[in-house]
C-alpha cells in the first residue's frame, strides 16, 4: 500500500506543487492528470525518492520509504520517458541485465512469447541501436512484465505507441491489478481502463 | 550472494560496452602515441635528451590523453535514464561510482600499460626506468579514473564549458605527476614516494565516491 | 550575537551601519602602516627591498584565511543547508585570487633582487600557485552551470576536495626544506621577529583585512540582492 503525505516540491526557490496526498493499495490504478509541464513528472520522481521534497513524506506498506528505500525499490518498477535500453547491446541482453538486476525468474521461453506478442519476435538477437522508436518503447513497456514487481510506475507511457500497441498495453494494465498488482501513472493521454482513479494536477 | 551477483553483472555489462566500442579505445592510444612523436620532434632526436626526460613526457602525455574521454564516464548512462534503474536495482549511488571507476581502471587504463614499454622504446629508455613506470602507472592510473569519475560526474548537466572537466583533472593530478616522476630520480627513498603513491590512491579512492555521489544526485536534481 | 554571518537580511541591517565607519578606519589603518613601514629598520643583508615583505606576508595570510573561510561556508552551506555559505562563497572567491596573484607577484618581485630568479620551484611556491588555479577554476565554475541550486553546490564540493591544499601550503616549508624559512610567528610561541618588524606587519594585516572585508560585504550585498530575483 503506498501512502502519499502533504508532499510538496520546492526548486532554485519556485513551487512546483505543494499538499499533495495520495494513496493506492492493491488491485487499484491511478492516474496522474494534467497538461505539459505541471509537475507530474517531478511528483513520480519525488514519490520514488529520486527527489527530495520540501514538506511531506511517503509510506510504503506502513514504513516511511526514507527508513527502507531498497525495500521499496525491490517491489517497484520504474518505466521513465526515456529509453533505458543501452543501444550498443541487443535485446536479449538487455532483457537478461534487467532480469539480473530484478532478481527476476522468468524463464527464456516466457521472454520469447513476450516479444512475439509486442511483435519484435524477430529481434531477439539484434542490436537496439537497429529498432525504431516505437519498437524501442516496447521493449522498454516489457520491462514491466520481466521485472515481475508489484508497484509500476511510469511516466507518459502511451507516447509513442500505436493504437495497436496502446490496447494491448491497457490489456496488460488489466492483468497486472487482476493480480494484485498497483500501478500509478502520470500522463495527459487518458485511457480507457474501468476504475481508474486520477489525481488532477491541473 | 544476491549482491555479489548483481557485480558481477554490472561488471559484464561494462565489459560489453567497453568491447563494443573498441575503436574508441584505439584512438585513445593512437592519441597518446601521436602526441609523442609531436613530442619528439618539437624536442629535437638527441639521444640523450630523450632519455633524460622521456619518463616525464610519457607521465604527462599519459595524463593528457586520458582526458580526452571523461565525458563517456556517466554521461550516457545518465542521459537514457539507465543510472537511475541501476539506482534502484539495488546499488547506492556511492557503489555505483565505485564500480565504475574500477571499470574504467580494468578496461581503459590496463589496456593503456601495453604502449607503455613501445613509448619506452621511441625514448631509448632504460629497463629500469620502464619497470618504475609500470609500477608508478599502475597506482597512478587508479587515481586518474577517481579524477576521471570526480571531473565527469561535476561536468554532468555542463553543455557549454568544455575545457573544465579536464582543467579540475589535471589540477589534482600534479601531486599525482611529482611522485610518479620523482621516484625516477632519486633512488634511495623509492620505498617512501611509493608508499606516498599509495597514500594519495588511498585519499582519492576514499574521496571521490561521496564527491561524485554527491554530484549525481545533484544532476539527477536539476535536469 | 552573531547571526549576521548566516542571515542575509541580519547581515544587510549589521553592515549598513558600520560599512561608513569601516571606510575611515581602514583608511587611518592603512596610512598608519605604511607610516610605520617607511620606518621600519633596514635588513641588515637586504636592505630596502625586505620591506617588500610588508606586503608579501599580509596578501599571503589573507589567501590563506579567504579559502579557509570559504570552505567553512562550504561545509555549512552543504551539511546544514543554509543558503547564506553559498552567497559568500561567490562573493569571496575573486578576493581571495586578487590575494593569492598580490603574493605571487611580491614574492617574484622580491626574489629577483634577493635570490637571482623571478620563479622557483619550490614546494610553498608551488602549492600557493595551485591555490591560484584553484581560485581560478572557482571562479569559472561559478560561471558555468544553467541552475542556481547545481552551480552552488558544486562549487561547494570543489572547494571542499581543494582544502586538501592548504595544510600543504602550511607545513611544506617543514616537509621539505627549500627556500622558505620555516614559521616564525605562531601563536604557541613568542614570536622570533623584531617587534619593530612586527609591529609594521601586523598593522599592514589589519588593514589588508579591513580593504578584503569592505569588497566583500559589497560584493556579498550585491549577491543578495541578485538571488532576490533567483538568478
Amino acid at each position: 500500500m503506498l501512502l502519499v503525505n502533504n508532499l510538496s516540491f520546492f526548486r532554485n526557490g519556485i513551487k512546483i506543487f505543494e499538499g499533495k496526498n495520495l494513496s493506492l493499495f492493491e488491485k487499484q490504478i491511478i492516474q496522474i492528470k494534467g497538461k505539459n509541464g505541471v509537475g507530474k513528472t517531478t511528483f513520480i520522481e519525488v514519490i520514488l525518492n529520486l527527489l527530495e521534497p520540501k514538506t511531506g513524506e511517503i509510506f510504503w506498506e506502513g514504513k516511511n520509504i526514507k527508513k527502507n528505500i531498497f525495500k521499496f525499490y525491490d517491489q517497484s518498477t520504474f518505466i521513465m520517458d526515456k529509453n533505458t535500453s543501452t543501444r550498443e547491446l541487443t535485446v536479449i541482453e538487455n532483457i537478461n541485465f534487467w532480469k539480473g538486476l530484478s532478481n527476476s525468474q522468468l524463464s527464456d521461453d516466457v521472454i520469447i512469447l513476450l516479444l512475439k506478442t509486442f511483435n519484435i519476435g524477430k529481434y531477439y538477437n539484434t542490436k537496439v541501436m537497429y529498432l525504431s522508436s516505437g519498437e524501442t518503447k516496447k521493449l522498454e513497456l516489457l520491462r514491466l512484465i520481466i521485472e515481475q514487481k508489484k508497484l509500476w510506475v511510469l511516466d507518459e507511457p502511451y507516447n509513442h505507441l500505436d493504437e495497436f500497441s496502446i490496447g494491448i498495453l491497457n490489456q496488460t494494465f488489466i492483468d497486472h491489478i487482476n493480480n494484485g498488482g498497483m500501478i500509478i501513472f502520470a500522463s495527459h493521454f487518458n485511457p480507457n481502463i474501468n476504475n481508474l482513479k486520477t489525481l488532477d494536477f491541473g | 550472494m544476491i549482491l555479489f551477483k548483481k557485480l558481477i553483472l554490472f561488471f559484464k555489462r561494462e565489459s560489453k560496452l567497453f568491447y563494443s566500442n573498441i575503436v574508441d579505445l584505439f584512438s585513445n592510444i593512437l592519441f597518446f602515441f601521436l602526441s609523442v612523436f609531436v613530442f619528439v620532434f618539437a624536442l629535437g632526436t638527441d639521444e640523450y635528451l630523450l632519455k633524460t626526460i622521456g619518463v616525464g613526457v610519457i607521465w604527462s602525455l599519459l595524463l593528457l590523453s586520458s582526458t580526452l574521454n571523461l565525458r563517456k564516464f556517466y554521461e550516457s548512462d545518465f542521459e537514457n535514464g539507465i543510472l537511475t534503474i541501476i539506482h534502484m536495482g539495488g546499488f547506492s549511488l556511492e557503489l555505483i561510482v565505485i564500480l565504475k571507476i574500477f571499470s574504467h581502471f580494468i578496461f581503459v587504463q590496463i589496456p593503456f600499460l601495453i604502449s607503455l614499454p613501445i613509448a619506452g622504446l621511441f625514448f631509448n629508455l632504460p629497463m629500469h626506468d620502464v619497470y618504475i613506470l609500470f609500477l608508478t602507472f599502475i597506482i597512478g592510473s587508479l587515481i586518474l579514473s577517481c579524477l576521471g569519475s570526480i571531473s565527469a560526474s561535476m561536468n554532468l548537466l555542463n553543455r557549454t564549458n568544455y575545457s573544465i572537466g579536464s582543467i579540475i583533472v589535471l589540477l589534482f593530478s600534479i601531486p599525482l605527476i611529482i611522485f610518479s616522476v620523482g621516484i625516477n630520480n632519486v633512488d634511495n627513498s623509492f620505498n617512501s614516494l611509493i608508499n606516498m603513491l599509495f597514500g594519495i590512491c588511498l585519499i582519492f579512492l576514499g574521496i571521490s565516491p561521496w564527491a561524485s555521489a554527491a554530484c549525481i544526485k545533484l544532476a539527477i536534481r536539476n535536469k | 550575537m552573531f547571526k549576521f554571518l548566516i542571515n542575509p537580511s541580519r547581515f544587510n541591517k549589521f553592515t549598513d551601519i558600520i560599512l561608513k565607519p569601516l571606510f575611515f578606519i581602514t583608511s587611518l589603518t592603512l596610512v598608519v602602516g605604511l607610516i610605520l613601514v617607511y620606518f621600519s629598520p633596514l635588513d641588515y643583508q637586504q636592505g630596502l627591498t625586505v620591506k617588500i615583505m610588508y606586503v608579501h606576508v599580509p596578501s599571503a595570510w589573507l589567501s590563506l584565511l579567504t579559502y579557509a573561510i570559504m570552505t567553512i561556508y562550504s561545509i555549512i552551506g552543504f551539511v546544514f543547508k543554509i543558503p547564506f555559505g553559498f552567497i559568500i562563497n561567490k562573493a569571496i572567491a575573486p578576493i581571495g585570487a586578487v590575494f593569492t596573484l598580490l603574493c605571487l607577484i611580491s614574492g617574484s618581485m622580491w626574489g629577483k633582487p634577493m635570490w637571482g630568479t623571478w620563479w622557483v620551484w619550490d614546494a610553498r611556491l608551488t602549492s600557493v600557485a595551485i591555490l591560484f588555479i584553484i581560485y581560478l577554476v572557482v571562479i569559472f565554475l561559478n560561471q558555468t552551470f544553467e541552475s542556481r541550486d547545481l552551480r552552488e553546490k558544486i562549487v561547494a564540493i570543489f572547494i571542499i576536495i581543494g582544502s586538501i591544499n592548504l595544510p600543504i601550503i602550511k607545513y611544506s616549508v617543514d616537509w621539505w626544506n627549500t627556500l622558505h624559512q620555516p614559521a616564525s610567528v605562531s601563536k604557541l610561541s613568542s614570536p622570533s621577529i623584531d617587534l619593530s618588524m612586527l609591529q609594521p606587519l601586523l598593522v599592514m594585516t589589519i588593514a589588508f583585512s579591513m580593504i578584503g572585508i569592505i569588497i566583500a560585504i559589497l560584493r556579498i550585498k550585491a549577491e543578495i540582492l541578485l538571488r532576490k530575483k533567483h538568478l
